[in-house]
């Protein structure tokens, strides 16, 4: 079997979710993510269409840098998108730009996100989050939502969000239907396992557990019950070996996605 | 008449209690030397606006200039949260109108064409409607659909940071990406300031109308400030300064260290090129242009 370290699996996990023709944002700070384009456009999706930074259209980088909201990312871009005038607007529009990669603080069973604040007052937070920029649009904007979390823990996946600054499926079922908003939450791949949403109750459901790690595991580290898939919880698909080299040796070189996990190398 | 003037004079423009447009992102394009000359004139009880706000919202927290901020999030990216500002907005020294960006472009938008609001479908279903006065749900008139109502917001200032203008104030970009601090921030500001790397004549502008992105009909003062976004990026000029916002990451936890390294970096250097010689002259100049 192929070593490989947990940024990986989270790399491959969510490449497999790019598709050719699919159209994909990444936001700041965003490695893991970035990488996961990168490789699917390397490999299976050279037609996945990238808004890096939602700025450089299909962009050509040499690898993953510092920044994933710096100039570098977009290298060799086909156009550069004005924010204002260009990015929302086609953001905005239905037709585009259907799926975004997120990071949130916390992230509840209902797939509501918190990037706001900790604490039960707004104006004097326990701990001020950094705010929740692009992805309070997105959460209502009808996209599909993947979310990423290289820190699986019951502060981060939560029952309930301290503040909701993104819209997921808000309290289950057709809660989210009924106020008009398509899309929502997806999929979650943390570094744990791999996670979705119940179709009718739209609360979380374990999807797989990543080779090495139990539904035991995975259940002590959440902040609720999960819902679990019937029969056996099967294992995630772990990353080839030429999957791994290309993220090594070429995609991630200086190992950004480590950091992002907490990988030490 | 020539909107050229001193960084003393046009930061003089700046009136205690004015909300503030400051062009910014993470760690890009921050017109600085203006955000020092802020800290150095002592301003007080500003509002800030900003998309996505780095360093310079940790230094004017730092500096007690500002006890407002309007905008979509406030993190220096890969250098980590901004810590002297999170502070202050927990300790209740600073209130914060967070927006999504779709939301705060609404806002500007609004008022830059002098409506009193432009809906979004963002934010509907989050928390962040209920507790902001600017923002409220509305019935389509046409469809009867649900859309957020986003109130007008015209800025006292604005500042951007520019790669060239004229004495009259015509401002010139490299090609490079536009964020809306330049795109939709001068549009809905009663005033704007703006840093140039250069001042040229009109001829230089002349042969490339189509990278002129705001007319000096629009434009208050101009000042001429080389390596003015320093230690934030300015491409295709110059990369962030990363030993430089290491440097502020390691003491900004720190009341103490905070105010040694804000009077070491801000109120002592006396011009840009004092500035520039204590970050580390040429040398550190030259490495952050190697990108």
């Amino acid at each position: 079997m192929t070593d490989y370290t947990v940024d990986e699996i989270m790399c491959t996990t969510l490449a497999a979710q790019f598709h050719d023709g699919d159209e994909v944002c990444n936001g700041m700070a965003s490695f893991i993510p970035v990488a996961a384009i990168m490789l699917a456009r390397a490999t299976h999706a050279p037609g996945v269409v990238w808004l890096a930074g939602a700025a450089g259209v299909d962009p050509r980088p040499d690898r993953v840098p510092a920044s994933t909201l710096e100039a570098p990312l977009w290298r060799d871009s086909v156009m550069y998108l004005e924010q204002y005038g260009d990015f929302w607007h086609y953001a905005q529009n239905g037709k585009n730009l259907g799926i975004f990669c997120v990071g949130a603080a916390q992230l509840d069973m209902y797939g509501n996100a918190n990037n706001s604040i900790i604490g039960d007052d707004y104006h004097r937070p326990k701990v001020r989050l950094p705010g929740t920029a692009g992805l309070g649009d997105m959460g209502s904007l009808g996209k599909k939502l993947y979310y990423w979390n290289p820190n699986h823990s019951p502060r981060s996946i939560v029952e309930k969000v301290d503040f909701r600054s993104a819209a997921g499926y808000l309290g289950g079922g057709d809660e989210r239907a009924q106020l008009g908003l398509a899309g929502g939450p997806e999929l979650v791949v943390t570094n744990l396992a791999v996670l979705d949403f119940h179709p009718d109750s739209k609360r979380m459901r374990l999807c797989s557990v990543h080779p090495g790690t139990t539904v035991e595991d995975v259940q002590a580290a959440t902040g609720f019950e999960l819902l679990l898939p019937e029969g056996e919880v099967p294992e995630t698909v772990p990353p080839t070996a030429e999957q791994v080299r290309l993220l090594r040796e070429v995609i991630d070189p200086d190992g950004m996605c480590k950091r992002e996990a907490g990988v030490r190398s | 008449m020539t909107k050229v003037m001193s960084i003393e004079e046009a930061a003089a423009l700046v009136v205690d209690g004015d909300v503030v447009a400051l062009q910014n992102m993470a760690t890009q394009a921050a017109p600085m030397a203006m955000v020092r000359e802020l800290i150095r004139q002592q301003k007080r009880n500003l509002g800030l606006v900003c998309l996505v706000g780095g360093m310079p919202v940790d230094w004017l927290a730092a500096a007690g200039v500002i006890d407002r901020f309007i905008g979509a999030a406030v993190s220096m990216e890969q250098f980590g949260l901004c810590q002297q500002y999170r502070k202050a907005v927990e300790e209740g020294r600073i209130r914060v109108e967070e927006l999504s960006e779709t939301a705060l472009n609404a806002r500007l938008g609004a008022g830059a064409r002098n409506l009193p609001f432009l809906p979004t479908r963002g934010l509907i279903g989050t928390d962040l409607i209920d507790i902001n006065e600017n923002l409220t749900l509305f019935q389509d008139p046409f469809g009867g659909e649900t859309l957020v109502a986003c109130r007008a917001l015209v800025p006292d200032v604005a500042l951007v940071h520019a790669h060239r203008a004229d004495e009259h104030g015509n401002v010139q970009y490299e090609p490079t990406i536009l964020w809306p601090d330049i795109g939709i921030f001068p549009k809905a500001a009663k005033k704007v300031i703006v840093t140039a790397e250069e001042i040229v004549d009109s001829e230089v502008l002349r042969r490339n109308p189509d990278r002129t992105v705001l007319p000096g009909f629009r434009v208050d003062a101009v000042v001429e400030v080389p390596y003015g976004a320093h230690p934030t990026s300015f491409y295709p000029l110059y990369g962030y300064d990363t030993k430089f916002h290491v440097e502020w990451t390691k003491v900004a936890r720190d009341a103490e260290q905070t105010q040694v390294f804000l009077r070491r970096y801000v109120l002592e250097p006396e011009t840009q090129a004092d500035y520039l010689a204590a970050v580390g002259g040429s040398e550190r100049l030259m490495e952050v242009t190697r990108i």
